[in-house]
Formats: C-alpha cells, structure tokens, sequence
C-alpha cells in the first residue's frame, strides 16, 4: 500500500513541489471531492451492469452485508491477538466474502422455488445485516464501527486521515552522551525515596542526558536538533484505496467489456456461446462489494448505493448505448459530488445559504435552524438525484417533458387521422349528406363539439378538407394522407384492402 | 396422511399455544414482567401483527422490496415532523406517512414515464429520501434540545423507547389497519391475484391499490419503530413468507402470518428489553427469519423435506412397480404367473433401481426369493402385477384415445391409478377399449 502511494506520489512531483502538493492535500474541500470522484467512479462502473441486469438492489443488500464481512474479519483478527486495524487487507477480504454470500444466500432461497425472488432478497440482506449488528453490539465495543459511520461515513474527515511520506531529512537522530547536541540537567536520586526535599542538604545529586536517545526526523525538528525539517509529503489514505478499487473495476470493464455486454443483454445466448455467466456474475458481485467496504468511510453504506445507481439511471435516459453511458455515468456522478460538497458547506453556486436560512427565519419562525449544517455525503446524493431529476424532465428521448410532447401529438396525430377516415370511408357513400353535415358529425364520430371544431380547424388549415354547403370534405391531399396513414400503421393484409379501396 | 387446509388450524393453534407458553417460560428463566417490559412486549407483539398482515399483500404481490424503499423513504418526514412537532409519536407517524406515500409515488412516476425499472427506481427512490432525511436530522442535531436522542431509534429500531400512550396509538391506527383490510378483503384479494379480471369487472383498481398502499405504508411506518428503517423489510415480508408455506388460503396465510410477526415482534422486544445492549430490530429479524428456515424446512406439501420425502418414495415406488412388471411380463412369457426372473436379467433390464425394487416389492410381499438370485411372484404380487398391467394399459389407452373420446385432459402418470385421476366414465369407456383390444388379442393366439 504504501509503496503504491510512494510511486502515485513519485508520478505527481514530476508536475508540482511537495509544498503545492502538501498545501492542496491540507484541504478538506478537495480532497473530500476527490475521494467522492474515485467514488462516483469506483460505483458507476459496476452499476451500469447492475441496472441492466435488473440487479440495482443487489448493491443495496450488499452494501448492508458487507457490514457483516467486516464485523467477522474484526472478530478474528481479535481472535488472532493481531491489533485490529480498520485498514487491513483481511476487512476486503471478509467484505468480498459477505458479498458472495448474499447473493448465494439470495440465490439459495430463490432456488428453493418457495418464494420469489425479490422476497429472497428482502429476507438474504436484513438477516445478514441483523446478524452484524447483533455482533457488533456484543463482541466489538469502542470501535470505529458505530452505527453513525455505517450510515453516514466522514467524507468530510479524509484529509486528516494520511500516511505521511518523508523525502529528504528522514533519518532518526540519536544522540550519544558525547554528542555536541546532548544537553545535561541535574536530577536528584534520592528525594522521592527518602522524602526529601531537593533543597535538602542530604540530597544527592546526579548528571544525565536530557535528549538522549532516537529521535525521529519530526522529532528532531521540533527540537532543533537539525537545522532544517524533514521534507514531507502527507498523503490521504482514502484517496490511495479509492484510487485502487476505481483502477481495478477499470480494468475489469475493459478486459471483459464484450463478455459482460453480452451477458447482460443475453445470458442465454452467452451460456450458449460457451461463456461462464456465473463467474463474470459472481466476480461483478466481489467489485461490488469491494467498492462498497473501500467506500464505507467515505460515504457510508446507504448512500453508496446512490454512487451506484443514479448516475448510472441518469445516463441510461440519455442514450442507448452501452459505451457512452458507461463513459457518461461516472462524469454524473464526478458532478454530484462537486455540487454536493459546496452544497453542504454552504456555498452553492456562490449562494450562501447561510444567509438564506437567515432570510427564512426572519419570515417564517425556524426554532432556531438559522445555521446550514448537513453531512456531506448526504448532500452529494441529493445534488446526484437534482441531476438525475433534471435529466429525467429535459432528456430529448426519454424525458418527462418529450414524453408528454410525443404523448400529445400523438394523441392529435390519432384525431386528425380518426377525422379523415371517417370523412374518406362516407365520401360517396349512400348515407353521405347524412355523416358529413358539419351539424352532426361530431355525433358521427362520438366527440364532444368542441373537440371536432379544433380537430377540424386544425384539418382544414393543413388542406386536408374543406366545407362545402354545411358539408365536410376530405381534399385529395386529405386522401393521400389517409393513404399513407394506412401503408404505415396496419398490418400487410389490412393495407392490401385499403390501398384496394382507395384505389376504387 | 393428505394434508389438508384445515389442518392450517392445528398450525395456528400451536403457535396460540407456543404464545401461552413463551410467557410462563420466560417468566421461569428470570424475565420480570414490570409495567415497561409488558408495555413494550405488548407493542412488539401489535406491531408485529400489524406488519404480518400488510405484509402478506407486500409478497403476494411481488412487491417485497417496497417495503425497503418505503421505510427509507419514511425518514425525511420523521425529521420534518420532528422539527415542527417535537417528538410526538402521532405527529412522527402523519410526517412518516407522507414521506412514504411521496416516496411510493415517486416510484411509480419514474416507471410509468421512463424505460427504468422497478429495481433501479426503487434504489433511486430509497437514497434521495434517506440523503434527504440525514440531511435534516443533522439540523436536529444542532439543537442544545436532548430529546433528539429520540429520533435514532427510527434507524435501528428500539422498542425500549415505546410507552403507554404509543401502544394506544398503536391499537387505535392497527384497528383501522384491521378493518379498512376486514372492510375491502374481497377486493383486495382480486387486485392481489388477477388486477386484469378486476378491471374488467369494473373495480377501481388504481384506488384500491392507492388504498393497500397506503395501508402497507402505514404499517411500515408503525413498525419502524421496532425494526428501525433498515431491518423494517424483513419484518414486513419475514412472517408472510413464513405463513406462505403452510397454507394456499390468504385468509389462513394472513391470520398466520400475523401471528408469526406477533410472536416475533414480542420475543425481540422482550429479548432486547432484557438486555439493553441489543438493538431491538436485529432481535426481531433473526427470530423471523428463523421461522421462516423452519416453515421452508417443514411445512408439509411445500416444504423441503417433505418434498425431498416425496421424491424418495416417488423413486421407491417407480423402481417397485417398473419391477413387479418386468416379473410379470417375464413369466407370462414362460406361460406361468409364478415362474421366477433371476436378478442379473432384472437388473440388466431395469439397471441399478432394480435392486432398490426388489427389496420394496420383497418388503411388501409381493414376491419371494425361490432359490440363489431368483425372484418370483406372490398371489397378492400376481394380483398387483396384474392391476398394474392393466393401468398401464389403460394409460396407453388414455393417451391415444383422450381427444376422440373427448376425455379431460390430464398430466399423464403411468405409475398413479387411473383411476384416481379420471372420472368413472372417462374410466369406464376406456375399460370397454380395453377389453375389445384384450379380446383380439385373445382371438390371435
């Protein structure tokens, strides 16, 4: 771990000083965005294939679950007598593992043929969940694993959380008793044991070295042993593990792109062709609960499901084709955490809100909530869903909005067509004056008045018919239009008989 | 023995008993039922019953995962309420309700208007909310105010913090739960099964539905307090995956249910009411979910084991009569009804189930051993093989004549009685084809 982090530092000092570096990495601002980028990465990835396998809630059952796999892996490094430590690979390890029993518990249940499978979903997870919970409340007290960052996590925090590496001064200092540096006091060796006070005359006396000993280099600085201090870069560890986990899931999307696009869209065909469903399957579900531990402290195990999905759901509204909503998800999601983080710290699109609450309360009583204070990993997934919410309204294909354009002028595409038929199937007809008398056709096709006056306003100004003696006429433009009409929308045989007709 | 949906009684009136039971033996292992414990065991065993009857429509109509967005979705308007109301149960649970009806329609918005599915609206559904809840439970947590302790036990449940006047609450919202689901059963049973039959019938089906899912929501709000917002779907769908198994009556599978989520919600609030350091809703899920590993195991015709048992004597009896057959027909070709098959030809003929036959058949005393290796008929085995011979034959009858004779139409099973599975008459005229062909056979030779 740490050598990967020396070299991903080796690579950035070939653009910036270590101070540029230090400086930028002291910000919790940017390095809380980031980490929420390599998030927002890390889950896309992985999520586009859940979403198109109908599979978006398996991320939430495991995001549960992994709890578990941590709790047991903290259990046996206890067990082991290893010092417990939130960092070691062993918590991947037992994350990884909670991950593929859930979907093999799911699957177990499914498979039983006694319930179905979104119910065995729902019974797999908060058994397992449960589970961990009632283990962490026995067994694990005082750690970091309390209730609030499993459902939060501390994105906020990451920048305090580093490895520091040192690049120059970096060795430990000791200093020998005939060193020029060491520095003498005087003690009294007798005084605690006798009672004695120092000023007694009895006292004795001794001479020892005040700073003898090791010193680290951070040490030695800070007690001038050295003229200059050591060279540091510190480094957030969160980065280092988000980074990894991104990189992975990278390359895993690109080496089995072909194997995982078919898989998803045709599993039967895939098992026919001679791929193994089962292993892509089970190894997507091991990066999903990889990406899910390595996000738990960052954003805690709710909303990371949001990293998996919504950016992902976004993209899909927006286009059909698997490479670009791949390319499109993350950079949703890179997004909402660099709104979501202004957004929580109050500045949103240079608007204080602060001062907004303010204005409020002197409206409308706030009780006193004048302070805007919320979890940054909250309000990265609330700006994640704004995006999604604003993609749903404006996409030009899928969209809210295109939907109900597309909705209405097929809708009036339909009356003007209904209109034209009618006119054209009774034009020479026996009962003709009766059907087309512009009194009664509204009767005739069963619409209010008014719907057949806009309907045929609307016929008449594209010259489709025309109104001759109180009577309503279908123009021949009007009789091409009902021609193509019925090439278009009806099936071969019926269109034989039309074309047969209007050709009479 | 059949099992027969009456007999869901006798399951219903164990875990009745199961209950009588629970509370003297927890009585002797040293649980003191002071005024709080009864008061929170009473409202455990309500609220479970609450979630265990929604909860039966929840996974009847395949909607299990609902119940997890739903209750998500609920946090937000426990947070609003909260700011506005202070911590009153009552006004908790209108904030709660309203967040989790938006949250529902939310839902259906984005899969009615957008190619997304269900799942993904679902996931999209549960985070906004739950972001959104978090965000303004971090305002509460501003407040000097302690009270906002309060509000953590929504999360992971804690049944702890239930009093008198909640258990009130309660029983009046569950009575109206009970009546409005007593009140439209017939309807809710259509739109359940068949939404198309019910439409066609001239049924409100969107409001009937808009009513269930409001039922569901008020249930996952009551019960939220208990199980806590993550664990809530397990006590909603647990109990009625558990009743399920037992019975194909939804009046049974709820009334059973209901019991199964009462009798888990008691013991886990019992359980973490014992020991504080237990969240109450972990308690409350692992009990469910252990019934429901007992229900999938054991509840007869659908359970595990007795399918498995099933199965087994199934191939018994399919190696048994296969045997007995070939016995027959060996020695009917030796012109004696009692002249012995030796065993290699038996095997050779029928492969390694000949030897499990042989020893049910030898079992039942259909055969006897003549001799080394040689197996030869009984007179009740000459009879069997006989009414054997003839099922079969009836069955080959079955199927080459069933659409000339207009007979119903039926799975065939050569190793079941025909007679078991069709009508006196369809068997009768297929007997009359059956001794023509014998006749001629007859006549032959």
């Amino acid at each position: 771990m740490l050598i990967i982090e020396r070299m991903i530092i080796d690579i950035l000092l070939n653009f910036t000083s270590i101070e540029q570096l230090n400086t930028f990495m002291a910000q919790p601002r940017n390095v809380a965005i980031i980490v929420g980028a390599l998030v927002a990465i890390a889950a896309a990835l992985p999520g586009v294939f859940l979403l198109l396998r109908k599979m978006a809630l398996t991320s939430d059952a495991i995001s549960h679950t992994v709890l578990l796999g941590i709790v047991v892996a903290f259990m046996i490094m206890v067990g082991l007598g290893a010092n417990p430590d939130l960092n070691s690979p062993l918590l991947l390890i037992g994350a990884a593992a909670a991950g593929v029993v859930t979907v093999m518990l799911t699957e177990a249940i499914y498979r039983s043929g006694l319930v179905k499978a979104d119910a065995a979903l729902g019974l797999a997870f908060p058994f397992l969940f449960a589970l961990a919970i009632i283990l962490i409340s026995h067994y694990v007290d005082n750690v970091h694993l309390d209730e609030d960052a499993v459902l939060v996590g501390e994105i906020g925090v990451a920048y305090a959380n580093i490895n520091v590496h040192c690049y120059e001064q970096c060795d430990s200092i000791t200093i020998t008793p005939d060193d020029a540096r060491a520095e003498f006091g005087r003690r009294c060796t007798n005084c605690s044991a006798g009672g004695l006070s120092p000023r007694d005359p009895e006292a004795e006396f001794e001479t020892y070295c005040i700073n003898c000993g090791t010193h680290t280099a951070a040490e030695a600085w800070r007690e001038r042993l050295i003229d200059s201090p050591p060279v540091q870069v510190r480094w957030p560890r969160a980065i280092t593990t988000m980074g990894l986990i991104a990189l992975v899931n990278i390359i895993f999307i690109t080496l089995f792109y072909k194997e995982l696009k078919l898989v998803s869209f045709d599993e039967a065909l895939a098992g026919a062709l001679g791929f193994r469903p089962t292993v892509l399957h089970y190894t997507l579900m091991i990066l999903v609960s990889l990406t899910a531990v390595a996000a738990f402290d960052a954003v805690g195990s709710i909303l990371v499901v949001a990293f998996f999905i919504i950016p992902v759901a976004t993209a899909y509204l927006l286009t059909d084709r698997l490479s670009l909503i791949i390319i499109l998800s993350p950079i949703f999601g890179i997004a909402g955490v660099y709104w979501g983080y202004d957004l929580a710290r109050g500045y949103f699109w240079g608007l204080p809100l602060d001062g907004v609450l303010q204005w409020l309360d002197s409206i409308i009583e706030l009780n006193g909530y004048t302070t805007w204070n919320t979890s940054i990993s909250a309000a990265m997934v609330l700006m994640l869903a704004a995006i999604f919410v604003v993609v749903w309204m404006m996409s030009p294909r899928y969209g809210l909005i295109a939907t109900i354009i597309n909705r209405r002028l097929r809708r009036l595409q339909f009356e003007d067509q209904m209109l034209l038929v009618h006119l054209y199937n009774h034009l020479g007809g026996e009962r003709e004056a009766e059907e087309l008398a512009l009194e009664t056709l509204h009767q005739h096709l069963q619409w209010p008045r008014m719907k057949l006056e806009r309907v045929l306003a609307r016929v008449r100004l594209r010259q489709l018919a025309k109104i001759q003696h109180g009577q309503v006429y279908i123009t021949q433009a009007g009789i091409e239009a009902v021609r193509n009409f019925a090439e278009q929308n009806l099936p071969v045989e019926h269109q034989e008989q039309i074309i047969r007709a209007v050709g009479d | 023995m059949q099992y027969k949906s009456h007999h869901v009684w006798w399951v219903i009136a164990i875990m009745a008993l199961i209950f009588l039971i629970f509370i003297p033996l927890s009585i002797a292992l040293g649980v003191r039922y002071d005024y709080t414990l009864t008061t929170v065991a009473v409202g455990g065993a309500l609220l479970g019953a609450i979630s265990g009857m929604l909860g039966t429509f929840t996974v009847l109509r395949k909607e299990s995962l609902m119940g997890d967005a739903l209750s998500h979705a609920a946090l937000p308007g426990i947070a609003i309420a909260f700011l506005i109301a202070g911590r009153q149960l009552g006004w908790l649970l209108v904030g709660a309700g309203i967040a989790g009806w938006i949250g529902a329609q939310g839902i259906r918005a984005i899969t009615n208007t957008t190619r997304i599915k269900q799942d993904a609206a679902m996931g999209i559904v549960l985070t906004t909310f739950f972001a959104l809840g978090l965000t303004f439970l971090s305002f509460i947590q501003q407040l000097p105010d302690a009270s906002q302790a309060g509000l953590d036990q929504f999360i992971f449940g804690q049944a702890a913090a239930i009093v008198r006047r909640d258990v009130e609450l309660i029983i009046i919202v569950g009575t109206f739960a009970l009546l409005g689901i007593l009140f439209f059963w017939k309807e809710f049973k259509l739109i359940t099964f068949d939404r198309e039959f019910a439409g066609a019938n001239g049924y409100p089906v969107q409001l009937l539905d808009l009513l269930l899912g409001t039922l569901i929501v008020v249930a996952i709000v009551l019960g939220l307090q208990l199980a806590g917002v993550i664990l809530m779907v397990g006590m909603l769908i647990a109990p009625a995956v558990a009743a399920r198994q037992w019975t194909h009556h939804l009046g049974q599978m709820t009334i059973l249910s209901m019991m199964f989520g009462a009798f888990s919600g008691a013991s886990g609030a019992v359980i973490s009411g014992i020991d504080t350091g237990l969240p109450t809703g972990p308690i409350i899920i692992t009990v469910a979910f252990t019934l429901v590993f007992i229900s999938l195991l054991f509840a007869p015709e659908r359970g595990l084991l007795w399918t498995w048992w099933r199965q087994l004597q199934d191939k018994r009896r399919f190696a048994a009569i296969n045997v007995l057959i070939d016995i027959y027909r060996h020695a009917c070709q030796h012109d004696d009804p009692h002249y012995p098959a030796p065993e290699g030809y038996l095997r050779a003929l029928r492969g390694p189930i000949a030897k499990t036959g042989l020893y049910y058949l030898h079992k039942a005393g259909l055969i006897r051993s003549v001799g080394k290796d040689k197996w030869a008929l009984t007179d009740s085995g000459e009879a069997a093989a006989i009414h054997e011979d003839r099922n079969r034959l009836l069955w080959a009858l079955y199927r080459q004549h069933s659409e000339a004779l207009s007979l119903p139409s039926i799975r065939e099973e050569r190793e079941i009685d025909i007679r078991h599975c069709l009508p006196e008459d369809a068997v009768s005229q297929l007997e009359v084809l059956a001794n023509e062909l014998t006749d001629k056979q007859n006549l032959e030779s």
